[in-house]
């Protein structure tokens, strides 16, 4: 039969992003595939050389929207390593805090994603009403919903309202209490399963041919290589948890993997509030003071470990009150653009959107 | 995990032995950097894959056109011995060309294809670094060089809006006017770094 | 008196026909509006609550559709990058007529945050005519929801006439779209 040329467009309800697969096509299975970045490229690493140290805080959270403390956190650890700065305390724990929130709440997106591609609506909108307690509890915080700009390089902008910590135990323990309904909706509801056991396959010489981070190099190379393990950041040397990981990567262990990480947010989080010290939360500064900083010259790379991986800013500077060069690493670049051309092919149609969700590509990381 | 201090020893001991190292800069416990030549380039990073930092994490390029040179930019990690090595080296900016590493690291292809197109720097070896990825029907130098001004591109090519001038000026006051416009000159004086 | 049996009624032009099925089709147009799924930028990440049970859109009679040609409304959620914007001119010309174009966020207004970059077009409205604003960096819910409600009075009062404007005005918007991209043709040779 001829080859089809189809185009899981941009514009499609299963997918996840303004970006669009290339798909030839021969009958149902898939020979060639192609991914097209560059729909949402705003030019971010030309707009950071423009602005000053500190002005860039409002521009970089929008390099990802799902989960845009990431970015804050990566910006303030490299910024404060140039400069030599320490952080407070109380700034570390209250960081720990912001980024395990948002991790919980892209991992309940990203669930919540099964439904589209799959049909199954119910699961969709009750990770979605989850998701909405968590982003009223970030406007209580910091004031916005999804764009904070609140982890500063020097700590973070205000201390934490009073009576937060009432809010945070109940929503995590009615997530938590919840936990089996939400298995039972998503990973062990039977015609999910029977789309996800042994399909989309990661091996570990895949993950090391591609350069995978995150939850797909855990489940395949069945060790915990996780950031906050290996190269500890904030504290998370002081908490107890574990990074799950597997050994037989197929698409319903990533997920699962998934899910064991969402209850050691929780924990982590728990186990934040109740350790968390008094003082300060930001370094002393005069008015004006960090518009004017000039930050000696150097070159660092700093990496956090997000939902998808390792993420990662290398920032250059030159001695003024402008980045040099700032280069953002996305956590799914690999398996976005080498892994859809190499290892797409093979899989049915009806697959290609559950392919793209539960490798985690996301792309605004792509195209900046 | 071992003493993240011999590990940074054991890398450095590793590179400094084997090669001409022009500069090594530790910055933390977990990281450190080393600028070599060009042409080492390509044995340096077969020797750190054979030591086990198996992953790339970063491939890119850096403007310098003071000195008229580029600065590529490899960043490696190693999960047993956690440590992020920064590999650079300068070309020369007018004719870049860098050979590709996709022999030795297959996930480079697409960076490489990237940098090509923001900063102008060629690959051979890689087959298709000349196809544009992120940009379409692109008709101007490469944007992320120093050179380019994105504001002006911006006016030049999209339409603006007319908007009526509805307001008056009631006094032409000279006085403030030059304090805001020499407040500015300081301001963009300093954006580039420090006068020497 | 006169009856109604024996009187003819007064007849009534074919405009004025015309004119009245306008309006019962605009009665039932305004409460229940069809919206494409299409998440351009970064705003669309306050659709899904507005789309579920935390800010249920549906009460309003909306829901999401698939394709373009049976949708009633184009929403541009966020900045549009060059790229993007061909596809976008794509899908409004297949969009069947009466349509509307609803603009969130302050980047179809005038470029917000990144308007000096060389990639994102700046005032929307130059090349696709737009109904309604909803400003905000990034819009609450409750405004998104706002805006909507907004849409169906200006089709109450007969004042939402983007795709009349398109019609009549074709080669004024035609020559900003050449100006700013080129062609609105899409070449593949991207990987061929």
């Amino acid at each position: 039969m001829k080859q089809m040329k189809l185009f899981l467009g941009p514009q499609h309800p299963g997918m996840h992003g303004n970006a669009s697969v290339h798909l030839y096509v021969d009958g149902d299975i898939i020979k060639r595939s192609f991914l097209l970045p560059g729909m949402l490229h705003r030019g971010f690493e030309k707009g950071m050389e423009r602005h000053s140290w500190v002005n860039n805080i409002s521009l970089i959270p929008r390099v990802c929207v799902v989960e845009p403390d990431i970015n804050e956190m990566a910006f303030a650890m490299g910024t404060e390593k140039l400069l030599g700065l320490e952080v407070p305390e109380r700034a570390h724990w209250i960081r720990m805090i912001i980024l395990e929130l948002a991790r919980l709440s892209i991992h309940l997106m990203a669930y919540g994603g099964l439904g589209g591609p799959t049909g199954n609506y119910t699961l969709m909108y009750h990770a979605h009403a989850d998701r909405n307690s968590i982003l009223d509890i970030f406007e209580q915080i910091s004031g916005h919903r999804v764009y904070h700009q609140y982890i500063v390089p020097g700590g973070v902008r205000k201390d934490l309202p009073k009576g937060i910590e009432k809010d945070i135990h109940a929503f995590i323990d009615d997530l938590e209490s919840r936990y089996e309904e939400y298995r039972d909706l998503g990973i062990e509801n039977p015609s999910i399963v029977a789309r996800i056991t042994d399909t989309i396959m990661l091996p570990a010489d895949v993950v090391w041919e591609l350069g995978v981070t995150g939850i797909g190099m855990r489940s395949a190379v069945n060790k915990p290589y996780d950031i906050r393990k290996v190269m500890p950041y904030a504290r998370y040397d002081q908490v107890e948890f574990y990074a799950p990981f597997a050994d037989y990567s197929d698409a319903r262990a990533r997920i699962d993997c998934k899910l064991q990480e969402v209850l050691q947010s929780i924990s982590i989080i728990r186990q934040c509030l109740i350790k968390i010290p008094e003082g300060p939360v930001r370094v002393p500064l005069g008015r004006g003071q960090s518009m004017r900083w000039t930050v000696p010259k150097g070159y660092v790379y700093s990496p956090v470990e997000s939902s998808r991986g390792e993420f990662g800013y290398y920032m250059v500077s030159n001695g003024g009150t402008n980045p040099w060069r700032v280069g953002v690493r996305g956590a799914s670049y690999p398996q976005g653009l080498l892994g859809i051309e190499k290892y797409m092919p093979g899989t049915r149609l009806d697959d290609a959107a559950l392919w793209v969700d539960t490798m985690g590509v996301c792309s605004p990381e792509i195209d900046r | 995990m071992m003493n993240s201090m011999s590990n940074i020893e054991y890398v450095k001991g590793l590179i400094e032995k084997g090669f001409k190292v022009l500069e090594t800069d530790v910055i933390d416990q977990y990281q450190v950097s080393f600028v070599v030549k060009q042409a080492d380039v390509l044995q340096v990073l077969v020797t750190l894959k054979n030591a086990g930092w198996k992953q790339m994490s970063y491939l890119s390029a850096i403007d310098w056109p003071d000195e008229t040179k580029i600065e590529m930019v490899y960043i490696l990690m190693n999960w047993e011995r956690a440590v992020h090595v920064q590999i650079r080296s300068k070309i020369d900016r007018n004719d870049p060309v860098m050979p590709s590493i996709i022999t030795v690291y297959p996930g480079a292809k697409y960076y490489e294809r990237e940098c090509h197109e923001f900063f102008g720097v060629k690959f051979p070896g890689n087959p298709d670094y000349e196809k544009q990825l992120i940009l379409e029907m692109w008709d101007d130098m490469p944007p992320l060089r120093k050179d380019f001004d994105p504001q002006a591109y911006s006016d030049r090519k999209f339409t603006k809006r007319e908007y009526n001038q509805d307001y008056k000026i009631l006094s032409e006051d000279n006085k403030l006017k030059e304090k805001r416009e020499a407040r500015k000159e300081r301001a963009q004086s300093l954006k580039g770094g420090p006068k020497a | 008196m006169k009856s109604t049996k024996f009187t003819p009624a007064r007849k009534l032009s074919k405009e004025e026909i015309d004119r009245k099925w306008w309006e019962i089709g605009d009665y039932f147009r305004r409460n229940s509006l069809w919206m494409l799924m299409y998440c351009t930028g970064c705003c669309a990440i306050e659709l899904p609550p507005a789309m579920t049970s935390a800010y249920d859109m549906e009460r309003l009679g909306m829901g999401p559709m698939a394709t373009p040609r049976q949708a009633d409304i184009l929403l541009i959620s966020g900045y549009l990058s060059v790229k993007s914007l061909r596809r976008v001119i794509y899908t409004y010309e297949q969009m069947s007529e009466p349509k509307y174009v609803v603009g969130l966020g302050s980047c179809p207004i005038n470029g917000g945050i990144y308007h000096d970059s060389h990639a994102v077009i700046n005032q929307l409205d130059q090349y696709i005519p737009v109904d309604t604003y909803v400003s905000g960096c990034m819009p609450n819910t409750e405004s998104v929801m706002n805006g909507f409600v907004d849409l169906m009075e200006q089709i109450k009062n007969k004042t939402a006439k983007g795709w009349i404007k398109y019609k009549e005005n074709n080669e004024w918007y035609k020559s900003n779209q050449m100006a700013a991209l080129g062609e609105v043709i899409i070449h593949d040779e991207f990987h061929e």
